[in-house]
C-alpha cells in the first residue's frame, strides 16, 4: 500500500513541470499587437502615375488576360489530384465563406405564413492560402487560456476581384503567388486540418445546404454617437408638466456617499454601431446556383445592404450539422437545379395554396 | 353561338358602364386629361425632345416593378431575382390592373373558415410597396361595421383578385373614407362585374364623399384632398389659419424631392425592357382566356 503511494507520488513529482514560472517585475506588460505573418498592407497613397495612353492600354490587357486566366482557372476539386479520403465527423470544422447583404424579402412558408428573408451574395470566393496549425501562431490575447486544447489550421479566403493598380505591391503579392488577381476582401477562417482546401479552390453557396443553420459575422451598422434612448433604449423624461432641458438626458447615473461614483459599465451616451456582432442559427431556406444567392430566414442580420459578412457553420449545439454536409466544399458543377429550396418553403412558381380539410 | 354570345355581353358591359356613368353625374374628366396628356406630348415633339419610350407607361400599370428609390436599399441583383419571382407569381394566377378607387373582390385561403376560402369585396383605398411586398388595402361596410383588409400582392393564399370596378378617384389614397358616411364604402357582395369596352381609358370617378363630423382620425383639411365635398362646414376659423401656416406650397417646385422619390428614366428603360416581353406576353394569353370564359356569372347567395 505504502509503496504504492509513494510511486504514485513519484510519478506526479516527476510530472511537474518548470515551464510555467511567474516572474514579477514593476513593468506592466501590455500584449503588443502582432499582425498573422501573412497581412499586408491594402490600402496604397493614391497618386497621379503619370502613365501615357498606350501604357494604360497595356495595364488594362494585362489584367483582361489575367482575369480571363482566373476565370478559366480550373478547380482543383474537379481536376482529381487531390483525393478526400477524410470522411465528415461532427467534430471538423469547415471552412465558412465570405458574402455580401444584398436586402430583404419575403417568402411564404408551405402553409402561407409568410416569411421575411435576408440575401447574401457569395461573391466569387477563393482560396488563397492554408497555413497548417504548427506554422499557424496567432496572437494570443489576455483572455485566452496558455494552452491550445485544439489545434486549427488557418485558410485564407479572398473575395470580390478588384484593380491591382489601387492596392499596394506587397498586398498584390499575397495573391500573385495563386495565380489570382488580388481581391477586396480577406478574410481568415480557422479550420481543422483535415478540412483543408488547395490554394485557388473556388467556393459557391452551395457549400451550405438549404435547411442548414448558419452563424454570421458583420460589422452593424454605423450609428455614430448617440444618446441614451437610442443606444440603450431608455424612456427618457416627460414632454411637458414642467420638465425643462431634460428630455432625452439620462438622469441620475448612481448613488452618493460609498458609492459615490460612476460605477463601470453604466449605460451612458456614446458611439453605437460599426462593431463586430455574431448572429447565430440562421435557417438557409433557398439557395440559387446561378447567381451563388443565400436567402436566411430573419432580419437581424448585421450590418447595412451592401455589407460584408461572414458565414460559418453553427456552434449551436442543437442546430448543428447532422448528416455529412459538402465536404471539405461542393465542387463546381454544371449540372445543378437552379434553385434550392427548403421543405417548408413554397416556391413561386408552384400553384396557389389550398388548405384541404385536415 | 359564342359569337353572339360574346356580342351581346359587349353590349350589355357597354350600356352598362354608360348607365352609371348617367348615373353619377360624371363629368368629361378623363376625356380632358386625355386631351391634355396628349397635347402635352405634341408640345414635347415640337421642342425636339427625346420621344418617350412608350414601355414605360407601364409604371402606371405595374408599380411595383419599380424598386424603392432611396439608394440605402437599392441592389440590382436583389432587384432582378425579386423581379424574376414576381414574374413567376404571375404566371400563377391573373393579377389584373387596378387602381386606387376601384373595387376588387379578393378570395384567399383561410384556414378558419368553413370552406377554407373567404371572399372580400371592397374599394381599394391604398396600394404601396415594391417587389414582393407590394400590397393594397380593400375597405367595406359589412353590417354597420367599417372592415378593412390588407393583402399582399404576391400572397401565394390569394385565388383570385377580380376587378369588379375599373376606376381611379380624384386622390392618390382614400384614407378618408374612415370618417366619411358609411354609404361611401359599402358595396354589396354580390357585385356584377363591370366590363370596359377594350380600349377605353380607365375613367376617374369624381365623387366627393361626404364627411362626418368631428372627432376625425387626420386633419383632413390640410392634405389637399379633392374627393371631400362638406370639409369647410367642420373647419373652425383656428383650422383655417393653421392649414395656411403648415401649406407647403414650394414642395412642387424642389426637383430633388421629385428626383429622390422617382426612378430615373434610363433605369426604368432597363428593368420595363426586361420585363416588358413576359408581361406582354401574360397579357395577351390572359386576355385570351378571359374571352373564352363566359360573363353569366351566378350570384351567390349571402346570410
Amino acid at each position: 500500500m505504502t509503496t504504492s503511494n509513494l510511486k504514485l507520488l513519484c510519478s506526479n513529482f516527476c510530472k511537474l513541470r518548470l515551464d510555467n514560472m511567474v516572474t514579477r517585475s514593476n513593468s506592466y506588460y501590455k500584449p503588443r499587437y502582432r499582425p498573422p505573418h501573412w497581412y499586408m498592407p491594402k490600402d496604397r497613397v493614391m497618386t497621379d502615375d503619370m502613365v501615357t495612353q498606350e501604357n494604360k492600354q497595356f495595364i488594362e490587357e494585362v489584367m483582361k488576360d489575367k482575369l480571363k486566366m482566373q476565370t478559366e482557372m480550373k478547380s482543383p476539386l474537379v481536376e482529381g489530384d487531390v483525393q478526400q479520403t477524410v470522411q465528415w465527423s461532427p467534430f471538423i470544422k469547415r471552412t465558412g465563406l465570405i458574402a455580401r447583404k444584398i436586402g430583404n424579402y419575403p417568402v411564404w412558408d408551405k402553409s402561407g405564413k409568410k416569411l421575411q428573408t435576408t440575401l447574401l451574395q457569395v461573391v466569387d470566393n477563393h482560396v488563397i492560402k492554408y497555413i497548417p496549425p504548427e506554422e499557424y501562431k496567432p496572437m494570443r490575447n489576455s483572455t485566452q487560456s496558455g494552452i491550445r486544447t485544439q489545434r486549427h489550421g488557418c485558410l485564407l479566403i479572398g473575395s470580390q476581384t478588384i484593380d491591382p493598380s489601387t492596392v499596394t505591391k506587397d498586398y498584390c503579392g499575397i495573391f500573385d503567388s495563386v495565380g489570382m488577381l488580388p481581391k477586396q476582401h480577406l478574410c481568415r477562417f480557422l479550420i481543422s486540418p483535415e478540412a483543408a482546401l488547395p490554394t485557388g479552390t473556388p467556393l459557391f453557396a452551395t457549400h451550405f445546404r438549404v435547411g442548414d443553420y448558419i452563424d454570421i459575422r458583420a460589422k452593424t451598422i454605423d450609428r455614430g454617437f448617440q444618446g441614451v434612448i437610442k443606444r440603450w433604449g431608455f424612456k427618457g423624461m416627460p414632454a411637458s408638466h414642467g420638465v425643462t432641458k431634460t428630455h432625452r438626458r439620462p438622469g441620475n447615473i448612481g448613488g452618493g456617499g460609498e458609492k459615490g461614483r460612476v460605477w463601470p459599465g453604466t449605460k451612458m451616451p456614446g458611439h453605437m454601431g460599426n462593431r463586430w456582432r455574431i448572429l447565430r442559427g440562421v435557417k438557409i431556406l433557398r439557395i440559387n446556383t446561378k447567381y451563388n444567392v443565400i436567402w436566411a430566414l430573419g432580419v437581424a442580420i448585421p450590418g447595412e445592404t451592401g455589407a460584408m459578412c461572414y458565414l460559418y457553420d453553427t456552434v449551436l449545439p442543437l442546430k448543428k450539422l447532422k448528416t455529412a454536409p459538402p465536404f471539405p466544399t461542393h465542387p463546381p458543377m454544371s449540372d445543378l437545379p437552379l434553385e434550392y429550396y427548403d421543405e417548408s418553403i413554397h416556391p413561386f412558381d408552384d400553384s396557389t395554396i389550398t388548405l384541404d380539410d385536415a | 353561338m359564342s359569337l353572339a354570345l360574346r356580342k351581346t355581353t359587349d353590349i350589355v358591359a357597354a350600356t352598362k358602364w354608360i348607365l352609371r356613368r348617367g348615373c353619377l353625374n360624371l363629368s368629361t374628366l378623363p376625356e380632358k386629361s386625355e386631351v391634355l396628356e396628349q397635347s402635352g406630348n405634341e408640345v414635347k415633339r415640337r421642342s425636339g425632345r427625346k420621344p418617350v419610350n412608350p414601355i414605360l407607361k407601364c409604371r402606371h400599370v405595374y408599380p411595383e416593378f419599380l424598386p424603392d428609390p432611396n439608394p440605402k436599399w437599392r441592389n440590382s441583383l436583389r432587384e432582378k431575382l425579386e423581379r424574376m419571382d414576381m414574374l413567376k407569381r404571375r404566371n400563377q394566377i391573373e393579377i389584373p390592373e387596378f387602381y386606387v378607387g376601384s373595387i376588387l373582390a379578393v378570395t384567399i385561403s383561410d384556414p378558419h373558415a368553413q370552406s377554407k376560402t373567404n371572399r372580400f369585396v371592397g374599394i381599394c383605398i391604398e396600394r404601396k410597396g415594391s417587389g414582393l411586398r407590394a400590397e393594397f388595402t380593400l375597405r367595406n361596410v359589412v353590417d354597420h361595421q367599417g372592415v378593412e383588409i390588407r393583402y399582399d400582392l404576391y400572397d401565394p393564399t390569394i385565388h383570385q383578385i377580380q376587378v369588379l370596378r375599373l376606376e381611379k378617384r380624384l386622390d392618390d389614397k382614400l384614407f378618408y373614407l374612415r370618417d366619411a358616411l358609411p354609404e361611401y364604402s359599402t358595396f354589396p357582395f354580390d357585385m356584377d362585374p363591370e366590363i370596359l369596352p377594350e380600349g377605353t381609358p380607365v375613367p376617374i370617378n369624381p365623387v366627393q364623399v361626404k364627411l362626418k363630423p368631428r372627432p376625425w382620425l387626420e386633419r383632413w383639411e390640410r392634405q389637399e384632398l379633392k374627393g371631400i365635398s362638406n370639409i369647410e362646414e367642420h373647419l373652425k376659423e383656428k383650422d383655417r389659419v393653421r392649414r395656411e401656416l403648415r401649406k407647403k406650397p414650394w414642395e412642387k417646385y424642389d426637383l430633388m424631392l421629385q428626383y429622390r422619390k422617382t426612378i430615373p428614366i434610363e433605369e426604368q428603360n432597363d428593368i420595363w425592357s426586361e420585363v416588358y416581353n413576359q408581361l406582354h406576353q401574360l397579357q395577351v394569353s390572359q386576355k385570351k382566356i378571359s374571352r373564352k370564359r363566359t360573363y353569366s356569372t351566378p350570384k351567390t347567395q349571402l346570410g
